[in-house]
């Protein structure tokens, strides 16, 4: 497979940032624990951004606090695992993702956990056809991501931990307290190289989840990814996600206009907290969670309604169906937060006539 | 190190690093003599610091003797460097001397200055910066003052070289400051002190806040003039001043509860000063692991190592010598969470300090203690549980005490039942002392010198700020219970300036209740009876005036609070005898009674009118069987009998004529009205007791009820009297003379 950046849709962290990391990489002097790519103080870098001394420029990754990263940092580096919990939204993929990228040079080793995930997801599976053949030989067994990682001393990334059944989830007790992952069936058992660690997500208001045993639990430490504190840091999150997808998606140049990101950022703050950014107004909540990550598709979405159907230059009719679509996520309730919201509110707002006439042309 | 005769140990205030520091700086130096930056008076005081009794945090408190209100605090822990020094100065038998200008200077000068301050920050003489080396650590971009101590002063060297860099780094901080009026007193006081010193004695130290370092050295050439020190010191106003030792908390010295000490987390300095080594992480780690496991979190062992392990990996990463409060927290949370309660309990702290009995105390204080042992009560932390029998000295003694203290707002007692409107003369009190209670003393300690004071000034300030006609009637109501009479003027005042703005019916009839008592029993000492009479009037003009349209729609909950208040305003007219009880407010009763409105009102309001004997048998009988026949909804019917009777089977019981009243009502019903009104009654006597159920039963049955004679023809007085003297005391009166308080019945009617 050639790695042309420009044929796939969405490159993997390692790929898309590989300039990054390897002038990182370069001017990383520091002590770096066994097997890993980079030294802490330089995965935290590479996620925080910076610029480093050849004037190479380090693209902001995570725009939060630098605290909670190097806590995440810190965890790997002592053999702990690593949970990051949020509500959706938060960059949990996003920062699990360039972790793993940054210190192992592969974010690939990844479960997504699931309702129907099995054990064998976790742990090892079998070929059948060589299984009846051969008997259970090292050949018929199919390795798990978790196994991978054990194998070459890289961090295995578990998607939506909770989202698996509780006795599923248990299997990783053994990779995580004994570091080792035993295979009855031939009678031997993996020991992970060094370097092995684990980066689990999951998010802690959605239901159907299934609560972490204490067990599991105490192996793991866990860093909470909060919302974006202010306006401004959510908007500068949103237009930099946005620049990147519009290039990785390959649009049509377009200028994403300020105003309309600085909106749609508004819009989605002030449904989410129930108050008007002055305090003036409290406002009904609506169902939906209304996070960055749905700000920025909102933008991307209109940028490309722009591009191809609009004037070329982002404005309030092209995002204006994306924010109705994301506030209104059950018709009866938020149908009727989003008209309480729309004529108390925008309605009155200087300069968001466009927009107040955009939302009402959808009715 | 030459042997400099004078040595400036300049110093940040509570921090351990200083005080460390200090420990070793006087180790080394062992000097003659050592100075303290602290108003000249607290020296006296200094004695008491390592004795036993003085537990750290504490306070020194100094205070205008006759006007208490007028003070400043002075917090020290142990990991204050003062306090170390004069601990340290103690033990090796070496004077010890406060230099700082005198609080009797201070105060004076600083009339303006009513509210509490804090002497030992540096913000009440304006212009030097609040925390001079927090400043210093901003500039050099770190956060955390105390580490940056750590970091960039310690680390050059134990004790002296330490404090050697401080004056440095001062010297440069104050160049380009200008010093204020105050500040300049001050330091040519402590200039003045030292220049004595070095006449009396060889070595001298002097432990002062790190930002005066640059001006107290007099040997430099460039130290102003011994005479121009005078000339700043010349012709100061003096007033007399008083100095304790008072306990303190470690949540009181942490900033976020307002005095400017500069100590954002009084439990982890403790906790650094105390253990100093490379395990002190880990020793917090296990605190903060005894405290998770207290509120049931999980803290195991693995956590523990995996938690110091994870504290040492952040330092590293943040280019650290060694963890800090920061790493350490971040490290806990990530491994253990509870970051709120790890930060509640031991970052601040619970730590309270505790002063000896023979130590000078607050006025407040001593008083307090003095009334506690005249009524025998001791503050004891257990709950306990008094009964008071207001008839005897010692009982009201108790209760008035009881009373004043929750007025200041020490709710050292909380009263179970007892008084109140029903007033009977038992009070229970569940006891429980807080140690932090003496400190909330001695933080009311501006309010007067008597318990009495206090609460009288503590309640009338309250009432002014009160924002319901209710709490102040409650104020009024304390006031009387807790024997304040100098406070009920202002409250009665306050009470009818604010009647007059307040629209609440029900408001104004719970402010009836505390003033008629106020006027029948409030042992008149300065209150105008007039004035109290006519503000009494006021409100009743006003009450009648509103009361049935206040009734018109109520909800259950507004109705249930409301014929509290019928019955209440009822009493409270009986109570004074006034003139619209026989006229005025039966006739808005009757109103009442009558017209549509919440079933609960309808009842209470036909039982008033028939307890006072306005409404006779036949008219109750009519009203209680439209409310209870088709016409009238179930609910309103059901509530109507609920409001009647009150809530009691008692009543009932020993009262034949209402009880005959019911009897003859429900007996005139047709067989198919009485089962239609049964699940209706059913509600009603349902929640009587099953003892007074019985009773009814068996009165309806026609047992009869043994009633005692009355009294015949002729009454022999003399033996009368005899009896009399036996009732009197039964019933808890002094023999023959106006009583305090007389044992009402429930109802004062006929």
């Amino acid at each position: 497979m050639g790695e042309n950046v420009h044929e796939v849709l969405r490159p993997h962290a390692e790929v898309q940032y590989a300039d990054e990391l390897a002038a990182l990489a370069e001017h990383d002097d520091r002590e770096r624990p066994p097997n890993w790519r980079l030294s802490p103080w330089a995965v935290v870098e590479y996620l925080m951004g910076g610029t480093l001394p050849d004037g190479t420029a380090i693209v902001p990754k995570y725009v939060g606090k630098r605290r909670l990263i190097e806590v995440a940092v810190a965890t790997l580096a002592t053999d702990r695992a690593l949970l990051l919990l949020g509500v959706p939204g938060t960059a949990k993929t996003w920062v699990s993702e360039h972790l793993a990228a940054a210190i192992s040079g592969d974010s690939t080793q990844l479960v997504q956990g699931t309702a129907g995930t099995t054990e064998e997801t976790l742990r090892y599976g079998w070929n059948y056809a060589r299984l009846l053949a051969e008997g259970p030989t090292e050949a018929a067994l199919v390795p798990s991501p978790i196994y991978r990682a054990m194998r070459t001393g890289a961090i295995a990334r578990v998607e939506e931990l909770t989202r698996m059944p509780s006795d599923v989830q248990d299997a990783l007790v053994t990779a995580l307290s004994e570091k080792s992952m035993p295979i009855p069936e031939l009678d031997s058992e993996v020991l992970a190289a060094r370097g092995f660690n684990v980066i689990a997500t999951a998010n802690d208001r959605d239901r159907g989840v299934n609560d972490l045993s204490a067990a599991l639990r105490r192996r793991f430490n866990t860093v909470v990814l909060p919302l974006p504190d202010s306006a401004d840091e959510e908007i500068a999150i949103v237009a930099q996600r946005v620049n990147e997808l519009g290039a990785a998606l390959a649009l049509p140049p377009v200028p994403p206009s300020a105003d309309e990101i600085r909106r749609v950022v508004t819009v989605f703050r002030e449904l989410r907290d129930g108050q008007t950014v002055d305090g003036a107004t409290s406002l009904k909540v609506p169902s939906g969670t209304l996070s960055t990550a749905e700000a920025i598709s909102v933008v991307t979405n209109g940028l490309s309604l722009a591009a191809h159907f609009g004037s070329g230059e982002l404005s309030a009719d092209d995002v204006a169906a994306g924010v109705v679509g994301a506030v209104v996520r059950d018709p009866t309730h938020d149908g009727v937060v989003w008209r309480e919201y729309l004529e108390s509110v925008v309605a009155h707002r200087d300069g968001w006539g466009d927009f107040y006439v955009a939302c009402r042309a959808l009715g | 190190m030459t042997a400099a005769r004078l040595q400036l140990l300049g110093i940040r205030h509570h921090g351990p690093g200083s005080a460390r520091s200090v420990i070793a700086a006087l180790d080394e130096i062992t000097p003659d003599v050592v100075l303290v930056e602290s108003p000249a008076e607290t020296t006296a005081t200094f004695e008491w610091v390592g004795t036993d009794g003085l537990v750290p945090p504490v306070a020194l408190l100094g205070h205008v003797i006759d006007e208490p209100h007028r003070a400043v605090f002075a917090p020290l822990a142990v990991f204050s460097p003062e306090w170390q020094a004069i601990r340290w100065a103690n033990e090796h038998g070496v004077p010890v001397e406060a230099i700082d200008l005198p609080l009797a200077s201070t105060l004076a000068v600083d009339a303006a200055a009513e509210r509490l301050t804090d002497a030992l920050s540096d913000d009440t003489s304006g212009g030097a910066p609040i925390d001079p080396l927090g400043a210093l650590a901003a500039a050099a971009g770190e956060p955390d003052a105390e580490r940056w101590w750590d970091d960039v002063i310690e680390h050059r060297g134990d004790g002296l070289p330490a404090f050697e860099a401080v004056a440095e780094a001062m010297a440069a901080v104050r160049s380009g400051s200008v010093t204020s009026t105050g500040e300049e007193r001050r330091e040519a006081h402590m200039r003045k002190r030292i220049r004595a010193a070095l006449k009396a004695y060889e070595r001298v130290v002097v432990v002062c806040g790190a930002w005066h370092v640059p001006v107290l050295d007099v040997t430099a050439s460039s130290a102003t003039a011994a005479s121009a020190d005078n000339a700043t010191l010349r012709g100061l106003p003096k007033v007399k001043v008083a100095v304790s030792w008072v306990p303190w908390t470690h949540q009181r010295l942490a900033t976020a509860t307002g005095y400017g000490a500069g100590v954002r987390s009084p439990g982890w300095y403790d906790h650094v000063f105390r253990h100093p080594g490379p395990d002190g992480v880990a020793r917090f780690f296990v605190d903060a692991a005894q405290v998770l496991r207290r509120a049931d979190l999980s803290a195991s062992p693995d956590h523990l190592i995996a938690a110091t392990r994870m504290a040492d990996a952040l330092a590293a990463l943040r280019h650290r010598p060694h963890a800090g409060l920061d790493e350490v927290l971040d490290a806990a949370d990530a491994v253990m969470g509870g970051r709120p309660l790890v930060r509640r309990e031991l970052v601040v702290g619970d730590a309270i300090g505790a002063v000896p009995d023979d130590a000078p105390q607050v006025p407040l204080a001593r008083d307090l203690a003095k009334r506690q042992r005249s009524a025998r009560l001791k503050p004891e932390s257990g709950d306990a549980t008094i009964e008071l029998d207001l008839r005897t000295p010692n009982g009201l003694r108790r209760s008035h005490l009881l009373h004043q203290l929750t007025a200041i707002g020490v709710p050292w007692g909380t009263l179970t039942d007892g008084r109140g409107s029903s007033g009977t003369f038992r009070e229970t009190w569940e006891l429980a002392w807080r140690p932090e209670w003496s400190i909330r003393i001695i933080e009311y300690a501006g309010y007067g010198t008597t318990v009495e004071q206090a609460a009288t000034r503590r309640l009338v300030e309250r009432s002014g700020a009160a924002s319901r006609l209710v709490d102040l009637a409650a104020s009024l109501d304390l006031a009387l219970l807790a024997d304040l009479p100098d406070a009920i003027d202002p409250i009665v005042h306050e009470l009818a300036t604010r009647a007059a703005h307040d629209p609440d019916v029900g408001d104004l009839m719970a402010a009836l209740g505390p003033l008629a008592t106020a006027q029948r029993y409030g042992d008149v000492r300065a209150t105008d009876r007039e004035a109290l009479a006519s503000v009494f009037d006021g409100l009743v003009v006003r009450v009648l005036a509103g009361l049935a349209p206040a009734c018109a729609s109520l909800d259950d909950e507004a109705a249930t609070l409301m014929v509290e208040r019928l019955s209440e305003a009822h009493q409270a007219l009986a109570l004074v005898e006034h003139p619209a009880r026989h006229r005025a407010y039966p006739e808005v009763l009757e109103q009442l009674a009558a017209t549509a409105g919440h079933g609960l009102v309808q009842g209470r309001a036909t039982r008033i009118l028939h307890d006072a004997g306005r409404w006779g048998s036949s008219t109750v009988e009519h009203r209680l069987g439209r409310a209870l026949s088709g016409g009238t909804p179930p609910a309103v019917g059901a509530a109507f009998v609920e409001g009647f009777l009150a809530g009691s089977g008692t009543v009932l019981v020993h009262d034949t004529d209402l009880l005959a009243v019911v009897d003859r009502w429900l007996s005139s019903l047709r067989p198919q009205a009485f089962e239609e009104t049964v699940p209706l009654l059913r509600r009603t006597f349902g929640a009587f007791e099953s003892a007074e159920r019985r009773q009814l039963g068996r009165l309806v049955a026609g047992e009869q009820r043994e009633i005692a004679a009355g009294y015949g023809e002729g009454l022999d007085a003399e033996r009368v009297d005899a009896a009399l003297v036996t009732v009197r005391h039964l019933l808890g009166l002094p023999a023959h003379q106006p009583v305090g308080r007389e044992p009402a019945t429930g109802r004062a009617t006929s």
